[in-house]
This record gives C-alpha cells, sequence and structure tokens, in this order.
C-alpha cells in the first residue's frame, strides 16, 4: 500500500496517465482490437477481413474513426435529450475508470487505491446505469427491451463475478491490486490451485457476460431487437458505447490477468528478480519492460479468447441465461468461497509456497470443486428433468436442456 | 481548498437533493437522486474514506437505483411519462413529517452519547497528515486513525463483526424478510390464471424470479399484431 503526497510530482504523474493512457494509448488499444477482431473474426469464417486500407487493412480504424466522428448525429425528436447525451458518456466513463487500478508492472500503476478491487467493482457496476439510460431515453421499444434485458443480465452475472474475487482477496489479505499482484509475485499464480481455477472459470464467464459479448449478446441482439439499448444513436455517440464495449473487454482482461494470472510474471511458482540488476532506475525499467510485455500478451490472449468464442458460439437463450447465472454459477462461487478457504488454511497459512503443501492442498480441494460442480451440473439436471416448474414453461425436451 | 471543494460538493448534492423532490418525470428523479449518491461518495472521499465511497457507489448507484429504474419501469407506464403530481393537500403533512426527522436527526446526532468505554462516533477531531512523520513522536490515536483510513475494508469489517454485529444481523433480517416478502408478493401475481402465452414471450418466466422477460411483456404484447 503506498500513499501518495498531493505535492507536484504526483500532479504531474496523474496528468500524464490521464492524457497519455486515457486519451491516446487506450483508445489505440480499443482501434487496433476492433481491427483484430475483424481478421480473427474473418479468419474463423474463411474470409480474409479488412485488407483495402493500408497494409493487411491495418488503417481500417482510423477510416472507421473518422467516419463515425464526421457522421451526423441525430437525436430522436420524442428523445429525453439530455439523458440521451449523457448515457453514453456514463457508459465510457465506467469502462474508463476501471483501468485506473490496474497495477501494469512494479510501480505501474495508475492509482493504488488501498480498496482498489471495491473501487473497480463499484466503477464497473456503473454501466448497467448508462445501458438503462441510454434505453430508456431514445424512446425506442427495442431500446427499452434491450435496456431491460442489459440491467437483468449485468445485474445477474455481477454477483459471481463478485463472489469469485473473494477467494483471491482471501488469500492475499487486502483489497489493492497491487499487493494481490506482489503476493503473486511470492506465491505463484492464483489459478493454479483448484479454487483458483474455478473461480477463474466463474469470472471470466461472468466478465464475458459482463461486457454483453457473444453468446451473452442479447441485450443489443441484433437479429432479435435491432442493436438492442443502442439502436437510436448514430455518429460519434455510437462510437462511444463502441469504444466503451471494447475497453471493457481489455479492462475485464486486465483484471483477470492481475487477479488469477499474477500480472506480468512470466514464469508461474517462480519468485520475480524485482531488482535484476541491482534496484538502479535502469534495472527497474527493464523489469518493468518484461512484465509489461508478459502482461499484454497474457491480456491479447484473453481478448483473442472472446473473439474466438463469439466466432464459435451462438447467442444464449434469456431464461436459460439467468439459469446459468443464478443456478450454476452463484452455488458454484458461494461453495469456492469455503473450498479456498480450505485452500488457505493448508497451503497459505503455513506460510511459503513448498511443493508437498501445494499437493495435499490439491488433492484435498480438487476433489471438493470436481464433487461440487459435478454436484451442481447433477442436481440442475435432475431439477429440469423432474417437472416443469411453471405451467407455460415452454415446453423442452429434457434431453437439450441437459445436453449443456 | 478542502473547505471549498467541500462547499461545491455540498451544493451540488443539495441541487441533486431538490432536483429528486421537484422532478416530475420519475426516471428523471431517479437520475438526479443518483447524482446526489455521487455527491455523497465524493463527501467520503472528502472524509479520506474512499472504501466507503466505493461501497457507496456500488450499493447505491450499481444496485438501489438500477432496482429503482426497474420499479419504475416495472410498476408504471415504461417510458416514465406519467408525472408525480402531490396533492395539495398532503403537502402541509409532508413538510411538517419532513422537518420532523430532520430535527430528530439533527438533534439525535448532535448529543449522541457514546456506550462506556467507546469514544461516540460523531465527536469531532482534527486532522492530522496520515503520512507518518518520522522526526517527531505522535500520539496513538494518529497511528490508530492512520491504521484505519490505509486499512478500512479491514477495519470496518472488524467493527461489523464485534461492536455493530447486533445491528449487521438485525439489518440482514430486515433484508431477508424483505426478500421473503417480495418473493411472496411476486409470487402470488405469477399464480392468478394467465392467457397463454406464445413460447417466446412465456420463455424465461420463473416463479417472479426473472424481471427481464416480465418487463418486456407489457411492450412485447403491444408490438405484436
Amino acid at each position: 500500500m503506498q500513499l501518495v503526497e498531493l505535492n507536484f510530482q504526483t500532479w504531474l504523474r496523474w496528468a500524464l496517465w490521464l492524457v497519455v493512457g486515457f486519451a491516446v494509448v487506450f483508445p489505440g488499444i480499443v482501434a487496433y482490437m476492433v481491427w483484430l477482431e475483424r481478421k480473427v473474426a474473418a479468419r474463423f469464417q474463411d474470409r480474409i477481413g479488412p485488407n483495402r486500407v493500408g497494409p493487411l487493412g491495418l488503417l481500417q480504424p482510423i477510416a472507421d474513426a473518422i467516419k463515425l466522428i464526421t457522421k451526423e448525429n441525430i437525436v430522436p425528436r420524442s428523445a429525453d435529450r439530455v439523458v440521451h447525451l449523457l448515457a453514453p458518456i456514463l457508459v465510457l466513463t465506467s469502462a474508463f475508470l476501471v483501468m485506473a487500478v490496474v497495477p501494469f508492472g512494479v510501480g505501474l500503476v495508475p492509482v493504488d487505491l488501498p480498496s482498489g478491487l471495491v473501487y473497480l467493482i463499484a466503477v464497473s457496476s456503473m454501466s448497467p446505469l448508462g445501458i438503462f439510460l441510454a434505453g430508456w431515453s431514445s424512446r425506442n421499444k427495442y431500446s427499452l427491451l434491450g435496456a431491460m434485458r442489459a440491467v437483468a443480465q449485468l445485474v445477474s452475472y455481477e454477483v459471481p463475478q463478485i463472489l469469485a474475487t473473494i477467494p483471491v482477496v482471501l488469500w492475499a489479505g487486502s483489497l489493492s491490486l497491487v499487493t494481490i499482484f506482489d503476493r503473486q509475485l511470492e506465491f505463484g499464480w492464483y489459478v493454479f490451485s483448484p479454487p483458483g481455477l474455478l473461480a477463474f472459470a466463474t469470472f471470466l464467464i461472468a466478465g464475458v457476460a459482463e461486457v454483453n459479448r457473444t453468446p451473452f449478446d442479447l441485450p443489443e441482439a441484433e437479429s432479435e431487437i435491432i442493436a438492442g439499448y443502442h439502436t437510436e444513436y448514430t455518429g460519434m455517440r455510437f462510437g462511444l458505447f463502441f469504444l466503451a464495449e471494447y475497453l471493457s473487454v481489455f479492462g475485464i482482461s486486465c483484471v483477470t490477468t492481475v487477479l488469477f494470472l499474477g500480472g506480468g510474471t512470466p514464469i508461474p511458482f517462480l519468485e520475480f528478480p524485482v531488482d535484476l540488476l541491482g534496484g538502479s532506475t535502469a534495472s527497474l525499467a527493464l523489469v518493468n519492460l518484461i512484465l509489461l510485455a508478459v502482461f499484454l500478451l497474457k491480456v491479447l490472449f484473453f481478448i483473442f479468447v472472446m473473439f474466438w468464442i463469439r466466432a464459435t458460439l451462438p447467442r444464449m437463450r434469456v431464461d436459460r441465461l439467468m439459469n446459468f447465472a443464478w443456478k450454476y454459477l452463484v452455488p458454484l462461487s458461494i461453495l469456492n468461497v469455503f473450498f479456498a478457504g480450505i485452500w488457505y488454511e493448508m497451503v497459505i497459512r503455513p506460510g511459503g509456497l513448498t511443493f508437498a503443501n501445494w499437493l495435499r492442498g490439491t488433492l484435498v480441494t480438487g476433489v471438493l470443486v470436481v464433487a461440487a460442480v459435478y454436484l451442481t451440473f447433477l442436481l440442475n439436471r435432475k431439477l429440469v428433468e423432474s417437472k416443469p416448474i411453471d405451467a407455460d414453461w415452454p415446453s423442452v425436451a429434457p434431453a437439450t436442456e441437459s445436453a449443456r | 481548498m478542502a473547505s471549498i471543494l467541500f462547499l461545491v460538493i455540498a451544493a451540488i448534492g443539495l441541487a441533486t437533493a431538490l432536483g429528486t423532490v421537484l422532478s416530475r418525470n420519475l426516471v428523471r428523479a431517479g437520475l438526479y437522486l443518483v447524482a446526489f449518491f455521487f455527491a455523497i461518495a465524493c463527501l467520503f472521499v472528502l472524509l479520506e474514506a474512499e472504501f466507503l465511497a466505493a461501497i457507496q457507489v456500488l450499493v447505491y448507484i450499481g444496485a438501489v437505483a438500477i432496482l429503482l429504474m426497474f420499479g419504475i419501469m416495472l410498476t408504471r407506464d415504461t417510458l416514465g411519462d406519467d408525472t408525480t403530481a402531490i396533492p395539495v393537500g398532503w403537502m402541509i403533512p409532508g413538510l411538517f413529517g419532513g422537518l420532523c426527522v430532520f430535527t430528530v436527526l439533527a438533534v439525535g446526532i448532535n448529543n449522541s452519547i457514546a456506550p462506556s468505554g467507546w469514544t461516540p462516533w460523531s465527536g469531532t477531531t482534527s486532522r492530522p497528515s496520515i503520512i507518518k512523520q518520522e522526526s517527531d513522536p505522535e500520539p496513538a490515536w494518529v497511528a490508530e486513525r492512520r491504521e484505519a483510513v490505509n486499512d478500512m475494508g479491514r477495519v470496518i469489517g472488524v467493527e461489523l463483526m464485534t461492536r455493530y454485529v447486533v445491528a449487521f444481523e438485525l439489518a440482514g433480517l430486515l433484508l431477508t424478510a424483505a426478500l421473503v416478502g417480495a418473493i411472496a408478493l411476486a409470487h402470488r401475481a405469477d399464480s392468478a390464471p394467465k392467457p397463454p402465452r406464445s413460447v417466446e414471450q412465456a420463455a424465461g418466466s420463473g416463479p417472479g424470479a426473472d424481471p427481464p422477460s416480465e418487463a418486456g411483456e407489457p411492450v412485447a404484447s403491444s408490438l405484436s399484431p
């Protein structure tokens, strides 16, 4: 934990982060993520993808940005004007602010809050409000439907997502992302433990749902409700939603990397030599360069996984979406808190990560985790097969329901 | 600097609170309420309690305001055109009631008595810098306070489990009761005989546990020819 004094240097650092990071780097990352997604999706569909503007279509995002900025901004006549203009800004702010506590390397963090994780959750919980206001203020039935779907989905998946971070907080003993990162420098990545793996999977699934991407893109399902909450948005206001979506994909990948994959540490279970050349500025820069490169590689991997999922899976049905959150993810992540407690007692509290400890802990909690996952799925199948929950529940054959 | 900041934030908070009360459009009133919650969070930050600020945003903006909006959508006209008007006869009693609550709160907070052995929670103390000064020795309470500021999550957790455990459990009980009540209400409404619906509309209508289809219904049914 690091206390900052509000002197000129601090202000300068914050201003630099704000200007360089939030105005140049992150929009640039978003632009090339869009390019990457189009390329990846094209490969999956046996196409070439953007290839006209610049070599390999590399200038395509810039062309798109210019197009979006120069397009006319239309506010529907019956729309609530102020709220309509405010909503995309709210969504984008929420996506931007998430990045403020992510430690990209040693000392390479915009703000180190003692309760960074709570801040992160709080800030990301503001985006449903923006999405809801966007849908409501558009005066469009499709927008409203999309907004309602979005709020229901985001609120539901927030629960398993937050519950999945509890093991990490328990093991690190702190809410600060920097401390969590430091602890993983000492103890190896948290994903290499059965409860950690389960929490990681839950967090990633819930995270994909939180950023409204396929298979959880019901709020903007273009084949059902046109574009959901941003149907009535044109030009750069639509661009802001677009920016926010990709930025939150980047953000959720960063957070997953920090929480479960040890930030930028290249090798699990190995103490990373933070002072490589004896604590000089050059060594710190070198270490940070390595950390940042590995960090971005991991983030890129998660981004690719999300594109991969999007190119592969169809959209979920609304009832299955809710069932999956409340009947599978929430019970599993609550049980996982207990497993994380067992892991803490067996491995982390004895102090120091030894192989014997790790093996014993993995065996005990591994059996528990596998049993919990199996039981959850079994019980849910039995529940579906036993009787229809409601009289006018759509008659789905039990076989298809249990095929998940 | 801090006092100017406080004045600005307090003014914004008051203005948005007035906006909440005076706004005719329910969703707009909700939006003002969100801004008010945000001003409160800013006040927490001014008090060096950024954990509380984050919790404030998480609980009040992330959960309460969203549920409020959802409630408005579910119970009223979906586009929130329905303006709220206070009957004139209720204005004076309402004002009187509000003043009474304000008086009770103000007097109560100003004259709060601590249980023996505890410091009163409404006391005002000076705020030394939380940066540790190496040179001069500091009293114990400064170190304690720095600890509380730096590790607020832990301090609040310990307090909730020891000093305020009864209040904490009571609040939990109250919320559980509210939850059970809400489920009971939703369940009774759901068990009423309904006309048969198509598969798309019926999808996801569990026993009151699934808001989106409930919310979507009036719009969806008005869309279908």
